[in-house]
């Protein structure tokens, strides 16, 4: 019946066999989570992040598979939960897909357990008549909650190929491979209202669905229960950042740090450089260039590689364990009332938490919050307050071998400053809230490959972004120095630096150097702490400051491309006033009340 | 809205937030007055005749629906519309 219009549009599809101007583009298309980049990997071979959490995925990605005989474009897109109505922008980028005529053939990949929910999105997907295959995956996971489809009747019914398989492991895809040039226009209700096409949904699911009452993921519904009640919930939120605090802090940021800056490059690699120029480079402006007080490698390579990257690869293998879990997203039950002060909701602590690992990064994910309201909140918030992971490092490095309480009031005080910003924020901006319903992954198991994969793409991300701004910012450093102007800068901010936040007047240039990067300028202030120069209190209110500032260059310019010029601007001109009266504030009050650390 | 809810009270029908944890029901109607929220909902799988068990409600509601967990604030699950009944298992 409804059917006709849509198999009109089928006879005309593209077979495999035919000649074609460019080459057969493949959109996977589908709810968040349910495995579309996992897919992706395995029909082209390219790796793109995946994680245990709706939202991994925020921009389109390209590659290209070997289908048959042919070369086939393959594109991972965003995951939606719709394609029509109020759409976030993470689900208009990949509507936009689909109505700009960029894929030829539709695989929608839907999550097994889920099938009233891909039916749903099968008749939207329908809408733009495009040859589909709908892939059921994480079949083994439905299996082991009781729930089996008849696929076979299924595939009958929407007259399209339905697939089974288990993407993780492999399962099924060589026979969705197969598949695809059987790929048709499935025969779904197209022009009715979202409640007809729910029901539609709700009666196919009950023909072809068979749910028994067994279920044999007692340990992970055990899991998921512990994580989201309040009892148990907060001693294990407890848990995890007292881990986080062992693993990075601790073993990444002390232990690892001195075996790289004292052994490493302190005994090995700066001695035998300084060597090595000495002996061989008679030119001194070089030879400072290189391994003096500002040198690329007895600075710049340095930070870079003994300071910052340990803390980044330890926190990095943590924080992917977490995503694969599931466990991020539950996160959001318990945050939910507070960030509805700050005119959030609950779902902004993917983005936040995302910000940990890098504020960049985590800029683009706001894309997933509802309204641009929250968006602008989500990444002022971000900017002023989430430390990255390069410089949770240092502070981690800095502060925890001072004292714990050093380290409870930096994060007291940026929380604070975070609340209060938000509020603000809130109340000041125009625009709307939206309401909080958020789907919660299912509590898995990491798998070792992916998570060791994703920590070492990631490492490799960091060495290209981040070395090459710190070597920049050395050049900047050592070209300052040489014309005097490091001196001049000293004493121009003497007002600010010495006067108002009460440090020694050789952080003037460290903090200059953090609005390269924050961490960059972080791993300044380790040094400086480390040969003795910054009392318990200076380090605190330096590295408050810094933590306040805009995180780095490559932050600024996501801002600017995620919401325009002006509003960059309009951030920046909030918060760095706002991170240096902090600051001053702070050394203030510390001084008042004689506290030493 | 409010002589919504009394129709249906009298048929047993009631709001997503009363129900206890452990209780459940069947879906009859989700968010009529607000055709946003109500399309979100659908696309979750909150849809008539979903099977619904409550999971807890505080600090937040959690449910589940049919094999999905969801979250939500509890404006929205007094929007949602149940038959209390048999939940999941």
């Amino acid at each position: 019946m409804s059917c006709h219009v849509a198999q009109e549009h089928a006879a005309g599809r593209p077979s495999l066999l035919t000649l074609r101007a460019h080459p057969l583009r493949i959109a996977l298309v589908g709810q968040p989570n349910v495995g579309k980049s996992v897919v992706f990997g395995w029909l082209t071979g390219r790796y793109v992040t995946v994680s245990n959490y709706p939202g991994t995925t925020v921009a389109v990605t390209k590659g290209r598979a070997l289908i048959g005989a042919e070369v086939c474009d393959v594109i991972d897109t965003p995951g939606v939960n719709a394609l029509e109505g109020t759409l976030s922008e993470d689900e208009r980028i990949a509507r936009q897909v689909l109505a700009a005529g960029e894929a030829d053939v539709v695989v929608q990949v839907a999550d097994a357990r889920n099938l009233r929910r891909a039916l749903m999105l099968t008749s939207q997907i329908a809408a733009f008549g495009k040859p589909t295959v709908l892939v059921l995956n994480m079949i083994d996971e439905a299996w082991a909650r009781g729930v089996a489809i008849d696929a076979r009747q299924l595939s009958a019914i929407l007259a399209i190929p339905v697939i089974e398989t288990v993407a993780t492991e492999g399962r099924g895809l060589q026979e969705l491979r197969d598949a695809l040039p059987g790929a048709a226009v499935p025969c779904a209700p197209v022009s009715k209202t979202s409640a007809e096409r729910a029901l539609w949904a709700h009666e196919l699911t009950e023909r072809v669905r068979r749910v028994s009452t067994i279920s044999r993921a007692y340990v992970q519904e055990a899991l998921a229960r512990a994580m989201r009640r309040p009892l148990t919930g907060l001693p294990i939120l407890a848990a995890v950042l007292y881990a986080l605090y062992l693993f990075v802090g601790v073993f990444g940021a002390q232990t690892l740090v001195r075996l790289l800056e004292d052994g490493v490059f302190g005994r090995g690699v700066n001695p035998a450089a300084i060597w090595l120029c000495n002996r061989f480079i008679p030119i001194p402006f070089v030879r400072d260039f290189l391994v003096g007080q500002y040198g690329l490698i007895t600075m710049g390579v340095t930070y870079a590689i003994a300071i910052v990257l340990p803390v980044v690869a330890t926190f990095f293998l943590m924080f992917g364990f977490l995503e694969d879990s599931g466990y991020i997203p539950r996160l959001a039950i318990f945050c939910d009332r507070i960030f509805r002060v700050m005119g959030l909701n609950g779902k902004a602590v993917l983005p936040m938490v995302l910000g940990l690992g890098c504020d960049t990064m985590a800029t683009m994910t706001t894309r997933i919050l509802g309204t641009p309201k929250e968006r602008l909140i989500a990444i002022l918030l971000l900017a002023l307050g989430i430390p990255c992971s390069a410089q949770l490092a240092t502070i981690l490095g800095i502060l925890g071998g001072i004292s714990f309480a050093a380290l409870a009031t930096l994060f007291g005080v940026v929380l604070g400053q975070m609340f209060l910003v938000g509020w603000l924020a809130a109340r000041v901006l125009k625009g709307e809230r939206s309401e909080f319903i958020m789907e919660l992954p299912p509590i898995r198991w990491p798998k070792i490959g992916n998570l060791l994969t994703k920590t070492r793409l990631r490492i490799w991300w960091y060495l290209g972004e981040a070395v090459p701004l710190f070597l920049v910012g050395t050049v900047l450093l050592f070209g300052l120095d040489r014309v005097g102007a490091l001196i001049w800068i000293s004493r121009a901010g003497r007002p600010i630096v010495t006067g108002l936040l009460g440090l020694p007047p050789a952080t003037a240039q460290i903090l200059v150097m953090g609005f390269l990067r924050r961490d960059y300028g972080a791993a300044g202030l380790f040094q400086l702490a480390h040969t003795g120069q910054l009392t318990g209190v200076q380090a605190v209110v330096a590295l408050t400051v810094m933590t306040l500032f805009v995180p780095c260059v490559a932050n600024f310019l996501m801002m600017v491309r995620e919401r325009g010029l002006k509003v960059g601007f309009a951030l920046l001109a909030v918060i760095t006033p706002v991170a240096i009266f902090t600051g001053a504030g702070l050394n203030y009050v510390l001084h008042a009340l004689g506290v030493q650390f | 809205m409010f002589s919504t809810h009394l129709v249906f009270s009298s048929d047993g029908v009631r709001p997503l937030s009363s129900l206890a944890r452990g209780e459940g029901g069947t879906v009859v109607d989700t968010a009529r007055s607000d055709p946003h929220r109500r399309d979100r909902l659908l696309a979750l799988g909150v849809t008539p005749g979903a099977r619904v068990t409550m999971l807890q409600t505080f600090p937040g509601i959690v449910f589940l629906c049919d094999q999905t967990e969801l979250a939500i604030e509890r404006a929205v699950a007094e929007a949602i519309l149940v038959r209390p009944g048999e939940g999941h298992r």
